[in-house]
């Protein structure tokens, strides 16, 4: 797999997540070339089902909910994903407005630390990043990803589209790439 | 492995380790080479002083606004911007320290995973459940849009409806009504389901509600909780009942269900549901008959005591009483004449009672009776119902002009809230006032012009208001639904617009009881989470967009800061009052008014100046001067069914959290063993509940804590379960209501049902 390819993958799911509109989120998700044909709105209807509300949904993308309790954020994991954004160098805008933990935000911060070694050759955070992945995304996002499928409804191709990419993504990170890189 | 645990947690966890490893970021080049994202480089990353790995507490202070007696004085933990704790308000005698356990969970509540986090919108039509995120700019657009194009179409603004009530008793949230004021001459759910009865009946007896200090109950000798259930839902005052039965006072609870607070009491006395009026009667012809009464007082203080006792002496026959209120003759003597023979001695009142048919005049029954008791005006006595007399604030929020050459309403004057009765000029126009306690049929019928866009603020309309499957009716004929919450609940399924709303630790505010005698500043302990803002916020940004498509279409301060509002609330009498030169001295903690014993100077608001036991307001009003037996509403179906209080929950809020969730995962119909049987239903089992408004199918529970004859359901908010006893409700009104909060209040308790096994 191309070192573009990679980094795109990243880029492309944190985009989908940190969508704010139907526009943001079809860019993002046609961005993945996934040859699903989907309207803006039943996109967007969909993915807030999932993912966002303002109904109960299928799943929350909050790491707190799988490690910590499953109807509260901003609790322990949260706090100590902080730690681990402070300690990168990171600074966060949207720090006690959006969870640190929301998977949008772990995804970009998983980003900006690929891109220091893919594109830059900076390594000096690699560590960081492996222990990121492996003591932290490996911890709820496969649970995050299994719990969205399990209950996936028949017309959520787009959704399946995005939970499996994610989940490849994450087993490319965490096996080959991930520790080989 | 390509990483050490140990090391990255040493890096992260241990202050001289996380410095120099933020030292040799700096001169990698790390900074300078991040993509940048929602993550920004910290360019002012402090690489000097060691991290110390603790983050220190900052302390708030804060109010639970909910609409409860306890009205509980917080003190918030936050650490790093992020709610830790919280916990009662040491400063407060009342709260001392502890909150209850609903209070307790604010943290959750906060926080919880279920907020509502954006403003959405629902493409699909009202209950389609596909939602759609809209930007603030976006909502605020359609909404001003829709309300331009209906003043437009029909000439006024009265086609726009607002509907709010209880779910935050903040001061400033007035500022919804305010909205509303703004924008012209509007379409308002006016009255209250809560205790308008009784508001009216005190307000005929005394001029005025307003009851003694709940903390003077440790000194009575004698209290009657009179279908109140303080145990569950004023925890707070139950360490002055049980101060006061440790002193040696006696504590009868009269109830038709044994509650909790019954089981703490010294006597219980399970009375027939709809009596407890006659019971008062009775309790009076016997102290009086046992020369009793405090004939100087009433000699001094009151009106029409000759017109009463002879109404005592003419109709009430003891026996009657005893065989109608289910309670033995003798019980009854013993209870009147050691209440009578105890000084001082006082009775609180609950909410329930005055849900009847006849719930105002049963109040103005126990009013007369403490009344000639002797009780009234005396430390640690009373008539104990409520009080707003520490209200009295400026209501700047509320307080909006009309936009100039706003059309209204030309038919009679309505309406008036019972909390914020602000006086306006004399206009040619008023709002339009439908009843709340009617809101479906209300909504369906208003015409000329029909009521086409509804804002729903601090209320769940569909847990709350009655007769559900009409609800759904009337709001599907509505072309906008805008709602106002901080959770998704049925209301919000059947809206087209949800907007998020702060909690009381995102915003300032400040709180008063409708009980106690404190005042407690709410400060904004936290950020807004997500998306979310306050109802001040959410009416400027309206005000904004109408004023950019219509200037001068609405007066509302088209930006506001909530600290600045909560500032304008206060005024030199709630100074005066509570004996402080600014509100900045709250920030050190709650403060109480100065004390005063109600009418102990023997002033009364009535006409009369006296206490009325013959009151020609209300023979004009409700056709009865004295306060006399009336009947209760006649059964239509098999059992009783009443809807009280769980708990668990406040009205709608808190059930949904998980503390509740697992303590009280599902709705109960609570039935007496003997009707199970005759039913045969057991203990778990499924059952119908049903009459001629809907059916509900729930579990059963079995326990003589309500009588035969009577099932039980408490009036909840699940999350995740279609429960809500409204679909069984119907909008029957009390008696009274009309008189100090614009419309009758409703006959709740008086539903009648029946049910079988599934």
């Amino acid at each position: 797999m191309q070192t573009t390819s990679r980094l795109d993958d990243v880029k492309h799911l944190r985009d989908i997540f940190n969508a704010q509109n139907s526009k943001e989120l079809k860019v993002a998700f046609d961005a993945l070339n996934s040859s699903i044909i989907i309207s803006e709105e039943d996109l967007e209807v969909q993915f807030n089902r999932y993912f966002v509300g303002p109904m109960e949904p299928i799943a929350d993308p909050f790491a707190s909910i799988y490690i910590d309790d499953p109807d509260v954020v901003m609790s322990k994991s949260t706090l100590h994903v902080r730690e681990l954004y402070e300690t990168m160098g990171f600074t966060n805008p949207l720090k006690n407005i959006i969870p640190d933990d929301h998977l949008g935000v772990e995804l970009d911060a998983y980003y900006q630390l690929l891109y220091l070694e893919e594109a830059k050759e900076i390594t000096y955070l690699r560590e960081l990043r492996h222990y990121f992945l492996h003591e932290h995304l490996s911890l709820w996002v496969p649970r995050f990803i299994a719990r969205a499928l399990e209950q996936s409804e028949h017309d959520s191709k787009a959704m399946i589209f995005i939970l499996l990419q994610l989940k490849s993504l994450l087993i490319r990170e965490t096996t080959t790439q991930g520790v080989t890189a | 492995m390509s990483y050490s645990k140990e090391n990255v947690e040493s890096i992260v966890n241990n202050g001289i380790s996380r410095r120099s490893f933020l030292k040799g970021l700096a001169a990698s080049g790390v900074l300078s080479s991040f993509p940048g994202g929602i993550l920004q480089a910290n360019e002012d990353l402090n690489t000097k002083i060691p991290y110390l790995g603790e983050k220190s507490y900052q302390t708030f202070r804060n109010a639970c606004p909910r609409n409860c007696y306890d009205t509980c004085s917080i003190k918030t933990y936050v650490k790093d911007g992020v709610m830790q704790f919280i916990e009662g308000a040491t400063e407060s005698t009342y709260t001392r320290g502890g909150c209850c356990v609903k209070g307790n969970s604010y943290v959750k509540r906060v926080y919880s995973a279920r907020r509502l986090k954006f403003p959405m919108m629902q493409v699909g039509g009202k209950g389609s459940g596909n939602w759609k995120r809209i930007s603030w700019d976006q909502a605020m657009d359609i909404i001003a849009k829709k309300l331009l194009e209906m003043k437009k179409e029909d000439g006024t603004l009265l086609g726009a409806a607002l509907t709010k009530y209880s779910g935050n008793f903040g001061i400033t949230h007035y500022g919804i009504e305010g909205m509303f004021n703004s924008i012209g001459y509007t379409t308002r759910l006016a009255g209250t389901p809560c205790w308008p009865a009784g508001i009216d009946a005190q307000n005929l007896d005394m001029g005025d509600m307003w009851c003694n200090d709940p903390e003077e109950m440790k000194d009575s000798k004698f209290i009657i909780l009179w279908g109140v259930n303080p145990a569950s839902n004023s925890v707070h005052s139950m360490k002055y009942i049980y101060e006061a039965k440790k002193k040696g006072a006696k504590v009868v609870v009269i109830d038709p269900v044994f509650t909790e607070a019954a089981s703490k009491a010294s006597q219980y006395i399970q009375i027939k549901t709809g009596t407890d009026g006659l019971l008062a009667l009775g309790m009076a012809k016997i102290i009086i008959d046992a020369n009793l009464h405090d004939q100087k007082w009433l000699d001094a203080n009151s009106k029409g005591y000759k017109e009463y006792k002879a109404y005592l002496d003419k109709e009430i026959k003891l026996d009657n009483v005893s065989k109608i209120t289910g309670i033995p003759l003798a019980m009854i003597k013993e209870l009147a004449l050691s209440f009578a023979k105890a000084k001082p001695a006082t009775i609180w009142m609950g909410y329930g009672m005055q849900r009847h048919t006849n719930g105002g005049s049963m109040i103005r029954a126990i009013d007369a009776f403490v009344a000639v008791s002797g009780n009234i005006g005396k430390y640690a006595g009373g008539a104990r119902y409520g009080h707003l007399s520490t209200w009295g604030f400026n209501y700047a929020a509320l307080s909006q002009p009309k936009p100039e050459g706003s059309v209204g309403y030309t038919g009679p004057e309505g309406a008036k809230g019972e909390f914020a009765q602000v006086g306006g000029e004399k206009a040619a126009y008023t709002d339009r006032f439908l009843n709340i306690n009617k809101t479906a049929r209300e909504l369906i019928n208003a015409k000329e012009p029909k009521v086409r866009l509804l804002w729903v603020a601090c209320k769940n309309v569909f847990a709350q208001d009655f007769d559900r499957n009409q609800l759904i009716r009337a709001f599907q004929q509505l072309d906008l639904v805008v709602v106002a919450d901080q959770f998704f609940n049925e209301t919000a399924k059947w809206a087209d617009i949800v907007l998020p709303v702060a909690t009381q630790f995102e915003e300032y505010d400040v709180n008063v009881s409708y009980w106690h005698y404190w005042l407690t500043l709410n400060e904004q302990a936290i950020k807004p989470l997500f998306e979310v803002k306050s109802d001040l916020e959410i009416a400027a940004m309206l005000s904004k967009r109408m004023n950019q498509l219509q200037p001068g279409s609405c007066t509302f301060p088209q930006s506001v800061d909530t600290k600045a509002m909560m500032v304008k609330e206060f005024n030199p009498g709630i100074y005066e009052q509570f004996g402080i030169k600014s509100w900045e001295e709250l920030k050190n903690g709650p403060v109480k008014a100065k004390a005063v014993i109600p009418y102990a100077d023997g002033k009364f608001k009535t006409p009369s100046g006296k206490f009325e036991f013959y009151s020609d307001k209300a023979l004009e009003l409700f056709g009865s001067a004295l306060p006399t037996y009336l009947e209760v509403r006649k059964p239509y179906d098999k059992f009783r069914m009443t809807s009280p209080h769980s708990r668990w929950s406040l009205h709608s809020q808190f059930q949904n959290l998980e503390w509740m969730e697992d303590v009280h995962p599902e709705p109960y119909v609570y039935i007496n063993p003997e009707d199970a049987e005759a039913k045969m239903v057991k203990e778990g089992d499924t059952v119908a509940v049903f009459n001629k408004q809907g059916l509900l199918r729930l579990k059963a529970k079995l326990t003589d804590n309500v009588q035969a004859g009577t099932v039980l359901m408490y009036e909840q908010w699940y999350n995740n379960n279609i429960y809500n006893v409204n679909e069984l409700v119907d909008d029957t009104s009390s008696d009274m209501g009309a008189f100090k909060t614009g419309a009758p209040g409703v006959a709740l308790h008086d539903t009648f049902v029946n049910f079988r096994k599934l």
